[in-house]
């Protein structure tokens, strides 16, 4: 929690200043930079730079826990995930891109963005969140990017419904499931495509949509511009940037990014045990989680009153409480929940804490959904290191 | 009783072997496996992992020798152009400087920004190099075409054909040899012959 963002800041200040430094017709590789979606570079260069990195190519990076007191996420600040980085800004814009609607459906159909439009508007607040987000604190340690609190982020989506473009199309009996395809590819013919299905019940869902807004701007390019899938409640995985083929099909998708990464153990669903054998599902639903925005990990504060501040969510239900620990779990006190309480959104949380006593303190906290579901102290490890969701923890120091 | 107890006794001899080999494995002082493998593990990570993602993807992980060799497995599969002596080099260099109890805060490789160590034995050049046409193709379609195109026509990266870089002769070798903003070095694959002859190469694009 402590460790690494200082240096990958400063190291990505390094990279972009090079970067920067380049002159026009030289050898620059424009895809997967962060350039692209943006302005001009000086801005580029300045919200960039509030990011914590984890991979400069593909650009991974993520958001700094203080960003949290905001309900919203802005779009600069938030967290920027994908296996090979977007297509290249000149194939993104909205008078020449084209979702194609194919596989079990009575009619084909190619939607352009303005007949898209067409439907009616639609607009969520949603939580997006990486699957492996938290991944640092999984032991044994896991490859992959070594995600800590920040892979995360809360913003409003508007689009159009999903079920009403396959509505459109027609689908067929046989149609069980629903893959997504993006314009990203991979630098390397070998590596599969980043292609991802999701059950049809999901697909029909009113909440699930194909967006084009994030916070009332277009998508950035770096978030799909100019559309992606929205599946509120779902791991982001799901939610596919840089759309351009959907396909309903009778089974899964098939390929790597389906059928081997982002699944985890079958578990049993009332003990919370790993079943034996081998048999695995897709990360679809998000667990319980909560993060404390403020203070930050490391702070010192002046002993009196300190407001303690953070944001919870619980996937396709509402947070029923949050509490905080300072005593290492021993006792847990009621914190107030604020703000609104929208499904799929995250819900802010406060707590005035008075610390009256000097020294080092570690605050926890932990969020109870709807349904009981209650946030454990550490998650159960899985070989990808998936969905992450322990107590959080930050440390304070307390003078006089 | 008789068989029992002798096929107990080979066990016992099976596992000691086994033991001896594993300690003497182990025993392989990490720091050193660091000095001696280190440039050229450098160089390898810069030429055959960096054409897909930057090597802060790889130092960020603190991974068994095991969880090492199933990655490296796994990147052959996907394209990764490793050979089966670079592999074996590689997993000794990740698995002594990025195993499991590693600090967090090792210094960076800082590869983009500076040269990696050569690692090939090529005789110091007379004078500039002559490009060969036809071998620059080769060389091109193995090492750089992943990234800038078939033909030289751009894909991650820029379209070469026609590049205004191309009249540039000590400018383009620089760029192929150390690398460029999130272009890597290729120093330590490409020999001054391999780039002349990929220069000559591209003016015919």
């Amino acid at each position: 929690m402590k460790d690494s963002s200082e240096g990958a800041i400063v190291s990505r200040r390094q990279w972009l200043k090079t970067f920067l430094g380049l002159g026009a017709g030289l050898l620059v590789v424009h895809r997967g930079g962060l350039l692209a979606g943006s302005v001009d570079l000086d801005t580029a260069r300045d919200e960039a730079s509030q990011l914590i990195v984890r991979v400069s190519r593909p650009f991974d990076a993520e958001t700094p826990v203080r960003e949290f007191t905001s309900f919203l996420t802005p779009n600069h600040l938030f967290f920027v995930r994908s296996h090979f980085g977007p297509p290249s800004p000149e194939t993104i814009g909205e008078s020449q891109w084209t979702l194609r609607v194919g596989g079990a459906v009575e009619r084909p159909k190619v939607f352009t963005m303005r007949s898209l439009r067409q439907f009616e508007p639609v607009t969520i607040t949603a939580v997006l969140q990486c699957s492996g987000n938290g991944r640092a604190y999984h032991r044994p340690r896991v490859p992959g990017v070594q995600w800590e609190r920040g892979a995360v982020g809360n913003a409003q989506w508007t689009g159009v419904r999903l079920r009403d473009v396959l509505q459109a199309a027609g689908i067929r009996a046989e149609a069980r499931h629903v893959m997504f395809q993006g314009a990203d590819r991979p630098v390397v013919n070998a590596v599969p495509l980043f292609a991802r299905s999701i059950p049809l019940q999901k697909a029909l869902h009113p909440d699930t949509l194909l967006a084009y807004e994030m916070n009332g701007h277009p998508l950035p390019l770096l978030h799909g511009a100019p559309l992606r899938a929205i599946t509120p409640g779902w791991m982001a995985e799901s939610c596919i940037k840089w759309l351009t083929h959907i396909e309903a099909r009778e089974d899964e998708a098939s390929g790597y990014f389906m059928q081997t990464a982002y699944r985890v153990p079958v578990k049993s669903a009332h003990t919370n045990t790993a079943v034996t054998g081998n048999e695995t599902a897709p990360v679809e639903v998000m667990p319980i989680k909560s993060l404390i925005a403020s203070p930050e990990n490391g702070q010192s504060l002046e002993a009196g009153p300190v407001t303690i501040q953070g944001v919870a969510w619980a996937g396709e239900t509402s947070i029923a409480k949050v509490e905080v620990s300072i005593d290492e779990g021993k006792t847990w006190r009621p914190t107030h929940l604020v703000g609104d309480d929208r499904l799929y959104a995250w819900r802010q949380w406060r707590f005035l804490w008075q610390a009256t006593v000097q020294g080092t303190f570690t605050i926890l906290c932990r969020a109870t959904d709807e349904r009981g579901d209650v946030q454990p102290a550490a998650s159960s490890w899985n070989p990808s290191g998936f969905l992450w969701n322990g107590w959080d923890r930050v440390t304070v120091q307390v003078h006089p | 009783m008789m068989n029992a107890s002798r096929s107990i006794g080979l066990f016992f001899v099976i596992g000691l072997v086994a033991l001896t080999a594993i300690t003497a494995f182990s025993q392989e002082d990490p720091a050193s496996v660091m000095t001696m493998l280190g440039p050229r593990a450098e160089g390898l990570i810069i030429a055959r992992c960096s054409v897909c993602h930057s090597a802060d993807l790889i130092t960020q992980q603190r991974l068994s020798g095991t969880r090492w060799e199933t990655t490296i497995e796994k990147m052959k599969h996907w394209g990764a152009e490793i050979s089966g002596q670079e592999a074996d080099l590689l997993i000794r260099y990740l698995s002594a400087r990025y195993h499991p109890d590693a600090p967090l805060n090792l210094p960076p490789l800082d590869h983009e920004m500076r040269k990696a160590e050569p690692f090939k034995d090529e005789p110091e050049a007379q004078g500039p190099a002559r490009g060969v046409v036809l071998r620059g193709a080769g060389v091109f379609e193995l090492n750089c075409q992943g990234c800038h195109g078939a033909g030289a026509m751009g894909g991650m990266g820029p379209k070469l054909a026609k590049n205004p870089i191309l009249k540039h002769d000590e400018l383009f070798r620089e760029t192929v040899l150390y690398g460029r903003g999130p272009m890597p070095a290729w120093g330590s694959v490409l020999s001054e012959q391999d780039i002349a002859d990929v220069h000559e190469w591209l003016l015919t694009r």
